[in-house]
């Protein structure tokens, strides 16, 4: 009881250290500013070394937060995804640098025209670590239920797996996958974390038993050897692995013998332990705090997560912001250059469209997103939201307040609210920053009447993203009606919604591309996102980690890694 | 005796099963649930009908009473549950995480009485010397100032000095006692505050007695004096106030373990209280109350040992 009620007053003292950043404006900037001269921006994948590889050693990995449930479509969660993305393979895996897809554990595949069969010939010496082959019954069983889900197990289907029927084994090297509409994003699909290839034993067994990592058995180069729950993971390299991604060849086993990945949720001691040399990789590194891993000969490394970037959505079921112009005037009022130049180092480029500029399809609208506080005025002036003595804007009485909830995954983003706040406030308009239980929160973002915004981000490298992001039964992060939300009353956009599904099942990739422009379009026009970053996930490694590998959503691959410490 | 022990566990029995209900209703009455934290989560991108025949297969919308029941007879029978965010049975975890805080409590508790005996023993000694006497009021002032550190940010000077500038011992990748050790030690200090201020008011009063004063006279050194006569007979009063320190050191390990990365029961409530994870959360309060109670009760039945009055004073009313 006592340890339940002194909870509060714990999180109270932990909220007040997210203060931190602000207070440290100017001496952030002289480290981003550092940051220039030695960051690697972008789509950053190291150089091979040319020191003599060492092999056999244990690396050290703190993480900011425990794994949950490692069913692999849970995989989107960055932790889950930087143990399944050592455990599991995948069908097809998708280049870094030209995001085209690969073979893998498929050998080669063939798409009949409508893009509604696909075939998968398999490599025919792959196994899992319980010793089960990697077959075409095997691969079948894993779409069948990211396809479908099973509902009796409680495992819920993939996000990136559209318009699913069923599957066929032709022989035991070659499935067969059957869609009930064209699914132009599969065969990407296949080489997402989500989409890990794991035993069938695994695959009949609750969601409950997927949260300990010692089941979770997939045929990647590492095993999980221990699992502490909320503590620490250890994975052990496979001995007999000999069929990593042609991107990473030599294609033999793992060069480190083990990865021991630590829970350390507090930033300073994560930061202030690799920096004292007690780990070799941290993950979540905030901007204020690279340049003292530069500064100390360490690396940094800011992979782009890709997709769409971390943007305040609305949500126009709500009437304050069911105005076009309203949406539009806060666009403006947003001065994001300020935010990244504030709070964020030159790892956070600004946002040029709802979808990162390394995401297929990709358009620039920096044009349409600039800072213009006079024209946003003018626009909540004509739409009825008229200036107060008291510094805010009213209509018919009612205040123009708005309530947005911080979101943790994101970096910064309490710090990143505040600052939005001052620079609304400077035209009349409150930002309400909440927080609350877990539980609370999504209670909260399910009504547009509590939080007419959202902080919305999503990692994939396929145009599919969007739907993922948008669609009604999908994320909907603008809470369209149909979704999980019951407290929607009227609010949906038809031709946005016939845009996104026409991305996911458009079979000509030209054609396909050019709608995924239209949705841009549309979301932009319609003022429905205000993107403020490309988000990356920025990690630090020790300087004798070698041949760090990111994947193409910046989750991080330890398969060629090596470690040259005495 | 017997029957008055047995009052007694029928009384503890009592507490028991008020605190779980008390929590069940508590946890009933914030918003939403653990299936709710897990399965509405939009990365897994659920529909609503999925969500609903999750929250079925659950019981998550069954009445309140319907699922006291369930989860009363459940426990009576000895089963904690699974929880609902790790999917691992409950015991599975406690047995797990109980070792970490017990080894917390074990050297936070005698660092804490350590560090109180050493208060006191300068105090009293550093008393009886004209100019020592400025340096004991300051000693004295010592447990006043650190019940006021938060205890979160000792930990941090401490990991910060300790362990990143002078490396003397890692924070991370250690198990065991050595892991214990430096959360233990910080912890210690401002836990140790109470205890530290009950035993030197307790010194200071057996100082005064007739009996010291003979001793005295007949020549014994002060220090045996301390050690001999005035310590052990301090010691009954700094005890009774450990049950209020078992209550420190259960929440202070709250703070400790997430500061440290420990992975104890604090961590576990914590964990818990996040995702409302109900099933593990009413079993820590169970041990909790479960440690409370049998402290109270231990140190009830050892006061007579250590103190021959106390018992005899119990006899003498109730007779």
């Amino acid at each position: 009881m006592k340890a339940a009620i002194t909870t509060p007053a714990w999180a109270t003292l932990f909220k007040t250290m997210d203060y931190m950043p602000l207070l440290r404006h100017s001496f952030c900037a002289t480290l981003a500013v550092s940051a220039l001269f030695v960051g690697n921006v972008g789509g950053y994948t190291p150089p091979l070394s040319a020191a003599p590889v060492q092999q056999g050693r244990t690396l050290l990995y703190l993480e900011k937060q425990a794994h949950k449930s490692l069913y692999p479509p849970a995989g989107g969660f960055y932790p889950n995804g930087g143990i399944l993305a050592q455990v599991t393979d995948r069908l097809t895996w998708q280049n870094t640098q030209t995001l085209r897809v690969e073979p893998w554990i498929a050998t080669s595949w063939q798409i009949n025209a409508d893009n509604t069969v696909y075939t998968f010939t398999l490599r025919p010496d792959v196994t899992f670590s319980d010793g089960t082959p990697v077959d075409a019954a095997a691969v079948a069983l894993n779409f069948d239920t990211y396809g479908k889900g099973n509902k009796a197990l409680h495992l819920p289907p993939s996000e990136v797996i559209n318009n699913y029927d069923h599957s066929e084994v032709l022989d035991p090297h070659t499935v067969r996958f059957y869609f009930s509409k064209p699914a132009p994003g599969f065969l990407q699909g296949t080489s997402v974390i989500g989409s890990g290839l794991v035993s069938p034993h695994l695959l009949h067994k609750p969601l409950e038993q997927w949260g300990d990592g010692r089941n979770i058995i997939g045929s990647g180069p590492f095993v999980v050897q221990d699992d502490v729950p909320g503590k620490s993971i250890t994975l052990r390299a496979r001995p007999d692995y000999t069929w990593g991604p042609p991107e990473l060849a030599p294609q033999g086993p793992a060069r480190l013998d083990a990865i021991r990945i630590l829970v350390v949720p507090e930033d300073s001691i994560r930061i202030g332990a690799f920096l004292s040399g007690q780990a070799d990789f941290i993950r979540e590194v905030e901007a204020y705090d690279e340049g003292q891993i530069t500064r100390s000969g360490n690396r940094l490394y800011a992979p782009s997560t890709r997709g769409v970037n971390d943007s305040v959505v609305f949500r126009p079921d709500n009437d304050k912001v069911a105005d076009r112009r309203v949406r539009l005037a806060l666009l403006r009022a947003t001065d994001r250059e300020e935010i990244l130049r504030t709070l964020f180092s030159p790892h956070y480029p600004l946002a040029r469209s709802i979808l990162a500029s390394d995401t297929q399809g990709f358009q620039d609208h920096s044009a349409e997103l600039g800072y213009d506080p006079e024209q946003a005025r003018h626009l909540l002036d004509e739409a009825g939201w008229l200036q107060h003595p008291d510094g805010w804007r009213y209509r018919n009485g009612q205040i123009l307040s708005l309530g947005i909830h911080v979101s943790a995954p994101h970096p910064q983003s309490r710090s990143m609210l505040v600052l939005l706040a001052q620079q609304w406030r400077k035209v009349g308009v409150r930002l309400d920053i909440l927080t609350g239980s877990p539980a609370m929160v999504v209670l909260d973002d399910l009504d547009p009447h509590t939080t007419p915004l959202y902080q919305a981000e999503v990692g994939r490298a396929d145009p599919d993203v969007l739907k993922s992001a948008y669609y009604p039964t999908n994320r909907n992060v603008l809470l369209q009606k149909g979704g999980q939300s019951q407290h929607v009353a009227h609010f949906t956009d038809p031709e946005c919604n016939r845009l996104l599904l026409a991305v996911a099942s458009e079979t000509d990739p030209k054609r396909r591309l050019e709608l995924v422009a239209d949705v841009q379009n549309a979301i932009l026009t319609n003022a429905y996102s205000i993107p403020i970053f490309e988000e990356p996930q920025v990690f630090a490694g020790a300087a004798h980690v070698h041949d760090m590998h990111f994947e193409a959503v910046g989750r991080p691959v330890f398969y060629r890694t090596w470690l040259d410490q005495p | 005796m017997i029957r008055y022990l047995f009052t007694r566990f029928l009384h503890a029995l009592f507490v028991l099963w008020g605190a779980f209900t008390l929590s069940f209703v508590l946890l009933q009455v914030m918003p939403g649930d653990a299936v709710l934290v897990k399965f509405q989560d939009p990365e897994l991108g659920l529909s609503p009908q999925q969500i609903a025949d999750m929250r079925a297969t659950y019981g998550a919308d069954e009445s309140a009473i319907t699922q006291y029941a369930h989860v009363l007879g459940r426990t009576l029978h000895g089963n904690l549950g699974y929880s609902i965010e790790t999917g691992l049975p409950v015991g599975q975890m406690l047995h797990a995480a109980y070792p970490t805080t017990l080894r917390l409590a074990i050297v936070s508790f005698t660092g804490a009485l350590a560090f109180a005996a050493i208060c006191c023993a300068l105090a009293i000694l550093l008393s009886g010397n004209p100019v020592g006497r400025y340096l004991a009021a300051a000693i004295g002032a010592i447990p006043g100032i650190t019940s006021g550190i938060p205890v979160f940010w000792l930990e941090i000077v401490a990991i910060q000095l300790v362990s990143f500038h002078w490396k003397l011992i890692p924070v991370v990748g250690l198990s065991g006692w050595s892991a214990v050790l430096l959360p233990g030690l910080a912890l210690a200090i401002p836990i140790s505050a109470p205890l530290a201020q009950v035993f030197m008011a307790a010194a200071h009063r057996v100082e005064a007695l007739p009996f010291i004063d003979v001793l005295r006279a007949r020549g014994v050194s002060p220090l045996r004096i301390l050690y001999a006569h005035i310590l052990p007979n301090a010691l009954p009063p700094t005890l009774t106030v450990s049950g209020l320190v078992f209550g420190e050191i259960l929440a202070g390990a709250v703070v400790t373990e997430t500061v440290f990365g420990l992975d104890g029961l604090g961590q576990l409530a914590q964990q818990a209280v996040a995702s409302q994870d109900v099933a593990v959360l009413q079993a820590i309060i169970l041990i909790s109350v479960s440690g409370f109670v049998s402290i109270g009760f231990a140190s009830e039945i050892i006061q007579p040992l250590l103190d021959p009055r106390i018992g005899r004073s119990a006899r003498q009313r109730k007779y």
